[in-house]
């Protein structure tokens, strides 16, 4: 399907109004979803995905449970009315179990899975609305849900989209934009800058890799701030509460001054 | 120092000799593949520290590939070592789907059933084997290998439907790349019978009438493999042996043509790279699927110079 | 249709609404403190914390490159050369001689496995529990076959954790008159973070409501029983600590109940610690309100009681 729609203008602006190297607005959101452990919705632009995290706990199919680490176990559900068109897609979809099948191995070396032997760690994957960037939402909301759920991990991951549109790079690609667009999703560890997932699903020239893959990881370092100030100041909430009852956190309050001060609510 | 691993070591497959208390352990309890045993992972881990493959190859070499062609025209078998893989291309005419009446119409039907290796349960998909599938289905369909508005004979009446079925015969490591290599070298060397079109009237000729022919291709792209080890001491390794794929701590596969295009990189998860290496694993890459490409040309060249396609 | 003009959804009462631009402000919000002794300084994964030369690593932390890094989020904790992190909110960690409460998930031989909130299911070892007819006594075979009459699948259970497998996973017992099956009232959770330590795990509160803080969370909150009662004559009871039934239980005692449960329910949501003082405050007010029981669940009134109690501190 290819569009009438002007990719990058001649003023340098994509068709929703962003310039090349703009993310899309994101919005994480910590609350406590029933009985999980850990959950996170994060929206990025029009994509929202909403992940929660089960465990690490006793593992339900015996056959299943590994004695010297915990299992990782990821099901992921793309709701008929995440897309335009309303489609009732099979659980058992390739492209979802594929999916659901990247999530779980650039997970397994990123948590800590030695320190829970013959545990089982669930992480369910709803995907509410997609506009392009499916990918990476679904790997920052995980290690989001992980880290709201106290499992240990070595560090953060965070994914990017990125394209190219002839010689100039985009970051973080729309629907409309991911069908014109050769595109790649990259994610990194923050700390190291090693790179544990790379998809590319559409022809490319090799020179133009190279371009978008630094760039995205650039992208994934500043996604990193952002992820951060969300767990810091989930973190210095609930620290806060418990320290004091309702009065304002203690320590460490005067280094999130900036931060918006949210209302403590957590519906069970 | 020795130049060739001892050949009993590259001839176990995992788990077959080396017992241990965790193969056994697991063996009781679950249907898992063994893994493989300490000793057997030490042994692999310090020959490849030395740069040296249990079957002797350099780290960054692949396995000559066998390409065998059939009787048939678009019969494949493709063999990296002990990998086998079968690939047929047929070709019947169908009508279209409403909704792209200009464009014919690629399935591919892969099959990984236990009798390529244990470990392919015939029950619900493994990880793998969704794997497979969907590189199989990104390298050789969503790359846009064959053209696919040439394949239409007749706009919204009649086009060509290709059917690649992928038979994986035996796994003894890189089962992706042989099957994709297997796949793209069977389109290639298919041929569809020519069709003539008057008015709305469409005939096939046999191919004892005219000659058939060759699928119009936009490029070939080729699979590559590496495996990543846990130590970061260890250079990747180029086709990984499936000792080597069992031990590894992650694959990159690669599927690229010998006009520096990439189509695929796939790095789901497995051990983090520094972003340097993987842009010098697809410098090598390109390398590789250059001289990959040459000898299929060859091959293919070889194969249709042996062949005498009658026309009367 | 596919829209192509972005635009932000609305946010919630709880989410962070922050673009970031891609090369733009570089702004760091790293902390650089030292480590004080009793100061919280809050973490995140992948965090460097200091050099694993000069101390020594814990929980929640990982060794790289000579550094001591997070693994967790939370706060970080020192004693001497330990540093540790204590993840905000996470399953429950065990430690022995911690009074929990359980479910029976699965009767095995010799043993029952019991749900605890843990990383994997604490076990019960039948030479763990107190058997009819004298509380020291050898275990039969007869004993092994009648396990389900003394613990089934779904029983609730008050036990105290005595030690643990070489995987980590907890070995309960039940050897003391105070534990054993729990009746007469209902079970709420809440996260393990917010049941501190205390002298007693059982509370009795003057309004006739026996509570029950396990350390994993989980809390019992039931009709009162007087302590003579509870503890019979000197031998043992087997019939009635292993009894199913519920005993009477009036009507003001049900409402006292589900009040303490709601109560509780109200301050893990805002996640304060429980303690005897805050539930005693929290249910004079909730009596004051003279509202239904139920009606403490809505936001508001949960929050005008926070609040309340907040101020009397």
């Amino acid at each position: 399907m290819s569009s009438r729609v002007e990719i990058l203008n001649d003023g340098g602006y994509r068709s929703d109004g962003r310039r090349q190297y703009e993310l899309r607005d994101i919005d994480i959101d910590l609350s406590q979803q029933g009985t999980a452990d850990g959950c996170c919705t994060i929206t990025h632009g029009l994509t929202q995905v909403l992940v929660t995290v089960f465990g690490p706990k006793e593992a339900k199919m015996r056959s299943q449970t590994l004695h010297d680490r915990a299992v990782i176990n990821v099901e992921m559900n793309v709701l008929p009315f995440s897309t335009g068109e309303r489609r009732r897609r099979a659980r058992a979809d390739r492209r979802i179990l594929e999916l659901a099948a990247t999530i779980k191995s650039t997970f397994e070396p990123v948590v800590q899975t030695t320190l829970y032997p013959r545990s089982q760690i669930d992480i369910f994957v709803q995907v509410l609305q997609q506009d392009g960037g499916l990918l990476h939402a679904c790997i920052n909301a995980t290690t989001l849900a992980l880290i709201s759920a106290g499992i240990p991990m070595t560090d953060f991951v965070c994914a990017v989209s990125g394209g190219v549109h002839s010689t100039s790079p985009l970051l973080d690609l729309t629907t409309l934009e991911e069908n014109d667009l050769p595109h790649m999703t990259v994610a990194v560890m923050p700390r190291t800058g090693k790179v544990t997932l790379v998809a590319l699903e559409t022809r490319l020239h090799v020179d133009r890799f190279a371009d978008i893959f630094r760039l995205a990881g650039d992208a994934g370092q500043a996604l990193h701030k952002e992820m951060k100030r969300a767990v810091k100041s989930r973190a210095t909430r609930l620290v806060g509460a418990m320290e004091t009852g309702m009065k304002p956190p203690m320590g460490g309050a005067d280094a999130f001054e900036r931060d918006v001060v949210m209302e403590d609510k957590m519906s069970f | 120092m020795h130049k060739r691993a001892p050949a009993f070591c590259s001839a176990a497959r995992p788990g077959a000799s080396g017992f241990c208390t965790r193969c056994l352990f697991r063996r009781a309890r679950m249907p898992r593949p063994a893994s493989p045993s300490i000793p057997e992972k030490e042994f692999l881990y310090s020959s490849l520290k030395q740069s040296l493959r249990l079957d002797g190859r350099n780290l960054l070499e692949m396995r000559a590939p066998t390409l065998t062609f059939g009787p048939e025209l678009g019969w494949v078998e493709c063999a990296l070592g002990k990998t086998r893989v079968i690939a047929q291309v047929d070709a019947k005419m169908v009508k279209p789907p409403p909704e792209r009446p200009l464009e014919g119409i690629i399935s591919i039907h892969s099959e990984l059933s236990p009798m390529a290796s244990s470990e392919y349960d015939s029950g619900r998909p493994s990880d793998e084997e969704v794997t497979i599938t969907r590189m199989l289905d990104k390298v050789l369909r969503r790359s846009d290998v064959v053209d696919k508005e040439s394949l239409c004979v007749l706009a919204g009446q009649r086009v060509w439907h290709l059917r690649l079925t992928i038979h994986c015969l035996a796994d003894a490591g890189n089962m992706l790349d042989c099957a994709c290599l297997a796949g793209v070298v069977a389109l290639r060397h298919f041929r569809r019978p020519e069709v003539e079109v008057v008015g709305d009237e469409v005939t096939i000729h046999h191919p004892s009438e005219r000659a058939p022919v060759p699928l119009s291709m936009h490029h070939t792209p080729y699979c590559l493999t590496f495996a990543y080890f846990p130590e970061t001491s260890i250079l990747p390794v180029l086709d990984p042996s499936h000792l080597e794929e069992t031990l590894s701590a992650g694959l990159l596969s690669i599927a690229l043509n010998a006009q520096r295009e990439l189509c695929v990189v796939q790095k789901a998860g497995g051990v983090p790279l520094a972003p340097d290496e993987i842009l010098r694993i697809v410098g090598i890459a390109v390398d590789k699927a250059k001289e990959l490409d040459k000898t299929v040309e060859e091959r293919l060249k070889e194969d249709w110079a042996g062949r005498t396609v009658e026309v009367r | 249709m596919i829209s192509f003009a972005s635009f932000p959804v609305p946010s919630q009462n709880e989410t962070q609404g922050m673009t970031r631009h891609h090369p733009d402000v570089e702004d760091d919000i790293d902390m650089d403190e030292g480590f004080e002794e009793g100061f919280h300084r809050l973490t995140s994964p992948g965090e460097p914390l200091t050099s694993s030369q000069a101390f020594m690593r814990g929980h929640g932390t990982y060794i790289d490159n000579d550094e001591v890094i997070s693994s967790v989020a939370g706060t970080v904790e020192r004693v001497n050369k330990l540093i540790s992190v204590r993840a905000v909110r996470s399953r429950y960690n065990p430690e022995v001689g911690d009074l929990v409460v359980g479910r029976i998930t699965e009767v095995q031989p010799r043993r029952w496995k019991v749900d605890a909130n843990s990383r994997q299911d604490a076990v019960l070892m039948l030479s763990s529990v107190n058997l009819p007819g004298g509380v020291q006594r050898r275990k039969l075979e007869s004993d092994e076959l009648q396990m389900r009459t003394f613990f089934e699948e779904g029983d609730l259970l008050v036990a105290e954790v005595q030690a643990f497998f070489a995987d980590g996973a907890m070995s309960l017992h039940t050897r003391s008159l105070r534990y054993g099956k729990l009746r007469n009232g209902q079970l709420v959770t809440v996260p393990p973070a917010l049941i501190r330590r205390l002298k007693s795990h059982f509370l009795s509160l003057p309004c006739g409501v026996d509570l029950i803080l396990g350390l994993n969370g989980y809390i019992w909150a039931s009709k009162h029983v007087k302590q003579s009662e509870q503890e019979g004559e000197e031998a043992f009871d087997a019939e009635a600590v292993y009894s199913n039934k519920n005993d009477d239980i009036d009507d003001a005692t049900r409402l006292a109940i589900s009040r303490v449960s709601n109560i509780i329910r109200i301050l893990a949501a805002h996640f304060i610690p429980l303690t005897d003082t805050l539930l005693l405050d929290a249910y004079e007010w909730a009596v004051e309100q003279e509202g239904d029981v139920k009606d403490l669940l809505q936001a508001d009134i949960g929050d005008a009681m926070i609040a309340t109690i907040a101020a009397r501190d």
